[in-house]
């Protein structure tokens, strides 16, 4: 099958590409336009903006936290009849949805980014019964006994990576993550803060050690994308000092922040440092990353209105428990991090919530590097992931930005450079913010371009000054070469795969965390196990990606 | 296969299509039981999306005294094997906790993990008065220092306060949406100054299966309708037990792949039963025989141990249908009728 998507502005950042011409796609891989081949389906293009299909690398998706905030908000989302094909498809939040939603924005690939290796069978169900994208997950570590066990014992980087391999393999991981490296055993043994070179209980660590030994890990394995760092203090004045330390930590070695909105937060005043409020650290922590080219991050832009905050970090959760609306919350001190839920409202025009809405998109305008900048809210945490479109509105455009600050208080203007960033972004920024950075970030050298080879994952936009509009429901969108979306509605239900790295484990440390498993658990390496046969048999579910050589 | 109409032994295709007839000619179908692998249960909610039926549990009462008081209140809650492995004081609520085989296990061994580690375990009860709930009041009252009038009350609450990480066990059917509502307040107050944890036996059936995979496909808790076309999720309307003998449900899937109580409506109800080892000719209008997962089938069940999922695989392998695949067949014979075109409001 040959198609033609014809007459587009087509946008690849990758191959300096932004012209009108032609994107042609055959068997599910994009082509060199055939010199006199008549193609078997015109896609008319006139018009549109045609990029590749958005990647998603920070979304909570899937997952135990997932599933109890709908437990815990069950009103959060708006359900509606389903559309022909998907019973499922307008339950509010539901799998089904969030495909839906992502495929109708241009989205073909999410990312959810906290799988602990406990559960990780019921989150790789969960995010196999997502249709229409590819989808994998982060395996989360850095709190679990076993790990710190052989930390605090000296064993060496050999046994972490032997263990961090075999976690990954198991759990079918697309990426290594850690989370406040430590916080969650350290909340249960009584803590309520923890920093970069503070104690764990018990293990005589700190989150620098634990978060060091994984970076090293990574690396020596090969995975793709580097190690996912949840700092710690996240959300805290003062937060952006844990952030540059951690940077400095990881001594020159790839390192990835997650939603590093919540960490750009200077103290506002210096002599009352925890009440004095917070102001923008944007630009520090720009010009760090502009000085680290091993490092990037992702936003976690903040949007106003009601939420629910998922995190494996519950030391921060917990510490963030009265704070919640409405006034109900759970934690869970899980097997290694657990995960903790708390309704939150970004309030409309409230002073620290506008503010937070201020640096997140300071941090993109301020940045000289997009593709290393993703665009992301931390979804739910910072808000929805539907309002990735006016997010790109607000960054294309100076004055629906002005606009919006106008409605805003005062301290967004004071405690933020905002108001004075003229900069507006290209289309071929908003691809490599969305596209492109996300996926080399994830390693993922066949899509997020538009080059020949690359997987035909495609999103057509008409181009409408009103960007909102434009990225919320794409004229167009292609998985694998199959048109999915059309006029902003989904017509082919297709199912994605889910991505995993292909991770050789160590047999000894096979047969050693078998005895660890059965000591603790009574139940071994079988219990965790993410089988084929576990999955429904109609077509493979997963895909494998390697590691770097 | 085996399988039955109205008490006579049929083929498969026959069974299958006796149950499409059955399912898509009812006005109120209700899918009850679910005490069955992840697979089917996730078949169970995709049929009865497509058909407008309403889903509930086997063990939808206790299930929904949690959630009930997690919608309220929220929960602060730890799984066995953390408790098993931190805990130094240890309440038992009520007289269920004290039968589970969990309870052996705590007073065999001792904390291993964490500041704990190497301390006694003190295993604490609050019997089981005339009303737990009320006796859990109090007690929070002498753990907060608004009352001091009970010294059995008070030694307990010390210990509590006094523990390193504490774990309040009980068992949500016996203790009730405003019990557990009062414990997780017990639980949250005790975290102002030491740790402390709820956690909620189960009573070995698939309930927190089939919890998950509703909350992923629906959005919702497990008690969920859908003949609006929208998931709706409410705990009284969509109880089956009530909705049976109310009379506003015409027709059932009963879907218990493992060894399950069931229902007296089971046999007053036109129904389609897929059960396991215990199917028996004239347990529903139409039967048919299903896998036991772990053990005829594989399959993906709740694994108590270890508070989440694992997949099970068949002990021997044999000749029966899983219970998912079952479904899908009546699906394609539900659509096959037109079923889904012909509702009244599609």
């Amino acid at each position: 099958m040959l198609i033609r998507i014809q007459g587009g502005r087509v946008v690849d950042p990758t191959a300096g590409r932004d012209a009108v011409g032609d994107v042609w796609v055959e068997d599910g891989r994009i082509v060199q336009p055939p010199p006199g081949a008549k193609p078997d389906q015109t896609l008319d293009a006139a018009g549109c903006v045609v990029m590749a299909g958005g990647v998603e690398v920070h979304s909570h998706i899937a997952g135990g936290n997932v599933v109890t905030s709908r437990l815990l908000l069950p009103e959060l989302y708006i359900s509606e009849a389903a559309p022909e094909g998907h019973p499922f498809a307008h339950a509010g939040g539901a799998a089904g949805w969030i495909g839906a939603t992502y495929a109708r924005m241009g989205y073909t690939t999410a990312v959810e980014p906290a799988m602990p290796p406990v559960h990780a069978l019921a989150t790789q169900l969960e995010l196999a019964d997502i249709p229409l994208l590819d989808r994998g997950a982060l395996t989360v570590l850095g709190n679990d006994d076993h790990l710190l066990q052989i930390l605090r014992d000296g064993e060496g980087k050999a046994a972490v990576r032997d263990l961090v391999a075999l976690n990954v393999a198991s759990s079918r991981g697309l990426g290594v993550k850690c989370i406040n490296a430590g916080g969650a055993s350290a909340f249960k043994d009584g803590a309520l803060k923890l920093s970069l070179d503070d104690e764990i209980p018990c293990y005589g660590l700190s989150t620098r050690r634990i978060m060091g030994a994984l970076l090293d890990a990574v690396e020596e394995i090969g995975v793709p994308h580097p190690l996912h760092v949840h700092c710690n203090n996240l959300g805290l004045p003062g937060a952006d000092d844990s952030l540059i330390a951690t940077l400095a930590a990881a001594e020159g070695r790839r390192i990835h922040f997650a939603h590093a909105q919540f960490y750009a937060y200077g103290v506002s005043d210096p002599e009352n440092p925890m009440t004095g409020g917070f102001r923008s650290a944007a630009r520090r922590i720009v010009d760090a990353m502009m000085a680290n080219p091993q490092a990037s991050l992702d936003i976690g832009q903040v949007v106003f209105g009601q939420t629910v905050t998922v995190s494996l970090d519950i030391l921060r959760q917990f510490g963030g428990r009265k704070g919640a609306k409405p006034k109900k919350w759970v934690l869970n001190a899980g097997d290694a991090e657990g995960g903790g839920v708390v309704p939150f409202l970004y309030r409309p025009k409230g002073p620290t919530s506008s503010l937070q809405w201020a640096i997140g998109l300071e941090i993109m305008l301020l940045s000289g590097d997009p593709e290393r900048t993703i665009l992301t809210t931390d979804h739910p945490n910072g808000g929805p992931f539907t309002q990735y479109p006016r997010i790109i509105h607000l960054l294309m455009d100076k004055e629906a930005r002005d606009r919006e600050i106008a409605t805003l208080p005062g301290i967004v203007r004071e405690r933020s450079e905002i108001a004075t960033i003229e900069r507006e972004y290209t289309f071929s920024e908003i691809a490599q913010l969305t596209r492109s950075g996300p996926a080399k970030l994830l390693g993922l050298d066949d899509r997020g371009h538009l080059r020949a080879g690359g997987r035909a994952d495609i999103a057509v936009y008409r181009d409408d000054p009103d960007r909102t509009a434009m990225f919320t429901a794409a004229k167009y969108v292609l998985k694998d070469g199959h048109v999915i979306v059309e006029d902003g509605q989904v017509v082919d239900w297709r199912a994605g795969r889910s991505l995993s790295l292909t991770v050789e484990s160590d047999k000894a440390m096979e047969r050693r965390t078998e005895t660890y498993l059965q000591d603790r658990y009574g139940q071994g390496l079988d219990s965790f196990a993410v089988p084929d046969a576990a999955f429904a048999k109609d077509q493979p579910v997963f895909e494998d990606v390697a590691c770097r050589a | 296969m085996a399988a039955w109409v109205k008490g006579g032994a049929t083929d498969a295709d026959a069974a299958v299509q006796a149950a499409a007839a059955l399912l898509s000619s009812a006005h109120a179908p209700v899918f009850a039981g679910l005490n069955a692998e992840v697979a089917a249960i996730r078949a169970a909610y995709d049929l009865a999306g497509r058909i407008g039926a309403s889903v509930d549990t086997a063990g939808g009462d206790a299930t929904y005294a949690d959630l009930g008081a997690l919608a309220r209140v929220g929960a602060m809650q730890a799984p066995p094997a953390e408790v098993v492995g931190r805990a130094d004081a240890v309440l038992l609520v009520g007289v269920a906790p004290g039968r589970s085989p969990l309870v052996e296990r705590l007073r065999a061994t001792k904390p291993v993990r964490g500041r704990a580690a190497g301390a006694e375990r003190r295993i604490l009860s609050l019997p089981a008065g005339s009303d737990l709930a009320v006796a859990i009041a109090h007690l929070r009252a002498h753990a907060r220092g608004h009352l001091t009038s009970d010294a059995g009350m008070m030694e307990t609450a010390r210990a509590l306060s006094s523990a390193l990480y504490g774990a309040v066990l009980y068992d949500p059917g016996e203790l009730g949406t405003l019990g557990i509502e009062m414990l997780q307040g017990l639980v949250m107050d005790l975290n102002e100054a030491t740790r402390c944890f709820a956690l909620s036996l189960s009573d070995g059936g698939q309930d927190r299966a089939a919890l998950q995979v509703a909350a992923w496909t629906t959005g919702q808790a497990t008690r969920v309708g859908f003949g609006r076309r929208v998931p709706e999720q409410d705990p009284w309307r969509f109880d089956a037990d009530r909705q049976a003998e109310a009379g506003e449900a015409d027709a059932a899937l009963w879907l218990a792949s493992l060894p399950t109580a069931r229902p007296a409506w089971l046999k007053t109800l036109p129904t389609v039963a897929l059960v396991g080892s215990d199917a028996a000719p004239d347990l529903a209008e139409v039967v048919i025989r299903v896998g036991e997962p772990g053990r005829e089938v594989g399959g993906v069940l709740w694994n108590e141990g270890r508070a989440g999922l694992s997949y099970r695989a068949p002990e021997q392998a044999g000749d029966l249908p899983a219970a998912a695949d079952i479904i899908a067949r009546i699906a394609a014979a539900v659509a096959g009728r037109g079923a889904v075109a012909n509702r009244k409001d599609a």
